[in-house]
């Protein structure tokens, strides 16, 4: 495993405003994830481990401190550089998929190639290579309501790998699936993990989860524990 | 382009919905184009109007007759240069449904005055010289099979003209039109003798109205002073104007049709519009998680903005195209309307035109724009950990 880190997250605080209560969610938080390392995240309801996934993705901002994903310090770019640089840099996992219903598996797959300078059959080509990844091409013309949760989750696993991002996060990828399911998707995220040497952040409760991690980190009420 | 599919993706999704909008958008534009063609025709039939032409009729009201004896007494006034006198018959022939205007005049005159009705000189002649003759407009000969010789019977639901049995009339004439000269010429009417009208109702009646032929269109004012202070002190005073404004006044009889038309439309639109934005805002509220996710893909806010507005404007297109498509076909259908149609005549006949064709596609695509502004902009400004958050 290489040591660079590929997140570096330096004494981070998020504080949330609700009307006049301020909610301190990260409380001057730091973690090196190195590049190639599989890490879980975990910790009880409220700790603060979707709101780090967050930070590390692009997709919120801290109140102080600094996220730096693969050499660049997110915290300082602009709304629209944000959204190039996750387009480019992360591939995000939901709980619920969040599959677009109106599209094929193919077509969702091939979603975020919509906003990469490749030609149609180079977005049909690689979007079709990141379904094989995860074992469903020959359900590329499925509509998401025609596959099983499983099913659906690796293709948004496909659709997060495609762009090859240099950090995958994944938010609770088991927590609406059943053990079976589960146990593929983990087996997948495992392999990719180890095969592409992908640096993977998720987000677990669930034991067996963490378990396929290489390193867990536990957080509660905004800091890490051992 | 590339998001194009995406975006048709959506509206095929959505199926039904896109397509009561796309109706309601194309019910809108199809107003817009029908309303607009039909004030279009209203202006355009008094703009047609021979500036040579004025009319003197009842001061009171069309309803009642001038006496026959005005007629000499129009044409010694300094400046006219031609008299006819003019009797709407409201004639039916066989079924009300059969609508076309017909008219009692004094033919030899009324002819001269009306260069736009077009006989052959033998046609001509045939009509003049029979009492009971008459000549019919090209349109309404083709509608019933009539040709020359042909004998047929109509009856008034005017009561001074009704005596208890139709009027005969043998057709000596069909006439026709110069579109080019005499654009919008009505070629349904009938016309016949004044005479056989007179005599046939026991001499009792008079002249509808008369149409009188100046020498100097720019003496029209001073003209219509001098006919109308001729009767002055009479029993049956006389309104006299021109032909356009006589027109004006005529459609006028039934209100501010051009305004009406234009509050008609523009509810319509306003409510379209409103309509229109309802479903996009719904399409939005339904996506929050769709548009988070892209968000979190790596659409910008302008990319998701862009997103939601193009579906909105296709929207506006679609409706917009079948608006004229179904605008057109209704246009060309108006001047055949019995009572209506002749007002649509000569603009409708040739259909949809171009510059009003062009306004209402882009009226459409603005109404889309419109309609889709505002939940585009809730789309840009939606954030990703909330609407993830509360899905």
């Amino acid at each position: 495993m290489a040591a660079t880190a590929e997140v570096e997250v330096r004494d981070v605080r998020k504080i949330y405003r609700r009307d006049a209560e301020e909610i301190l969610v990260l409380d001057g938080l730091t973690l090196d994830v190195p590049k190639g390392e599989f890490v879980a995240l975990m910790g009880p309801s409220g700790s603060g481990k979707t709101t780090l996934l967050n930070l590390i993705a692009g997709i919120d901002r801290p109140t102080a401190g600094a996220v730096i994903v693969g050499g660049t310090d997110v915290t300082t770019l602009g709304e629209g550089e944000l959204a190039r640089w996750r387009s480019r840099h992360v591939g995000f996992i939901f709980q619920f998929y969040n599959l677009i219903p109106v599209l094929t598996a193919l077509e969702n797959v091939e979603l975020p190639l919509l906003l990469q300078p490749f030609s149609r059959s180079e977005r049909r080509d690689r979007a079709l290579t990141a379904l094989e990844i995860v074992g469903l091409s020959d359900r590329s013309k499925h509509y998401p309501r025609q596959l099983s949760g499983g099913q659906e989750q690796r293709v948004a696993i496909a659709r997060a790998i495609v762009t090859d991002p240099t950090v995958l996060v994944a938010d609770e990828p088991t927590g609406d699936l059943d053990s079976k399911s589960a146990e593929e998707v983990l087996h997948l995220m495992e392999s990719l993990n180890r095969e592409f040497e992908k640096t993977i952040v998720m987000v677990t409760h669930d034991p067996r989860a963490a378990a396929v991690a290489h390193t867990r980190y536990h957080l509660e009420k905004g800091r890490l524990v051992d | 382009m590339r998001f194009f599919p995406y975006i048709l993706k959506h509206l095929r999704h959505n199926g039904f919905r896109t397509a009561l909008t796309v109706l309601a958008m194309a019910l809108c534009i199809f107003l817009f184009c029908v309303l607009e063609t039909a004030i279009d025709a209203i202006n355009a039939s008094t703009e047609s109007a021979s500036d040579k032409r004025l009319i003197t009729r009842h001061a009171v009201s069309l309803v009642f007759n001038l006496p026959i004896y005005y007629g000499p007494r129009l044409a010694s006034v300094p400046g006219v240069r031609r008299v006819a006198g003019a009797n709407w018959f409201g004639g039916i022939y066989q079924d009300r449904k059969n609508f076309f205007p017909n008219f009692a005049i004094d033919a030899e005159p009324y002819l001269a005055i009306y260069p736009e009705y077009i006989l052959p000189p033998d046609q001509k002649e045939a009509f003049l010289r029979d009492p009971r003759g008459c000549i019919v407009g090209r349109e309404t000969a083709d509608r019933f099979g009539w040709k020359v010789g042909d004998v047929f019977q109509m009856e008034s639901t005017i009561p001074p003209y009704r005596v208890g049995r139709p009027f005969e009339f043998v057709i000596r004439g069909i006439y026709d039109s110069d579109a080019a000269r005499y654009p919008g010429t009505n070629l349904q009417q009938v016309f016949f003798h004044f005479r056989y009208l007179y005599e046939s109702t026991g001499r009792r009646i008079g002249k509808g109205s008369f149409v009188l032929e100046i020498d100097d269109p720019g003496q029209a004012g001073a003209v219509s002073r001098a006919v109308d202070g001729l009767f002055e002190n009479s029993s049956s005073q006389t309104r006299t104007e021109t032909e356009a404004a006589f027109r004006a006044s005529f459609i006028a009889l039934i209100g501010n049709i051009s305004l009406l038309l234009r509050v008609i439309g523009l509810a319509t639109t306003f409510t379209i519009l409103l309509v229109t934005a309802n479903t996009m805002s719904m399409a939005v509220r339904e996506r929050r998680k769709e548009i988070a996710t892209l968000k979190t893909l790596g659409f910008t806010s302008g990319h998701v903005m862009g997103l939601v507005l193009g579906e909105a404007v296709i929207l506006g297109v679609l409706g917009g195209g079948l608006g004229l498509l179904f605008g057109d076909r209704f246009i060309h259908v108006l001047p055949k309307i019995p009572m209506v149609g002749d007002i649509f005549r000569g603009v409708a006949d040739r259909g949809l035109s171009p510059e009003l064709g062009a306004t209402a596609f882009g009226l459409a695509v603005a109404l889309g724009t419109a309609a889709g502004f505002l939940p585009a902009l809730l789309a840009y400004r939606e954030r990703i950990t909330t609407a993830l958050r509360q899905l």
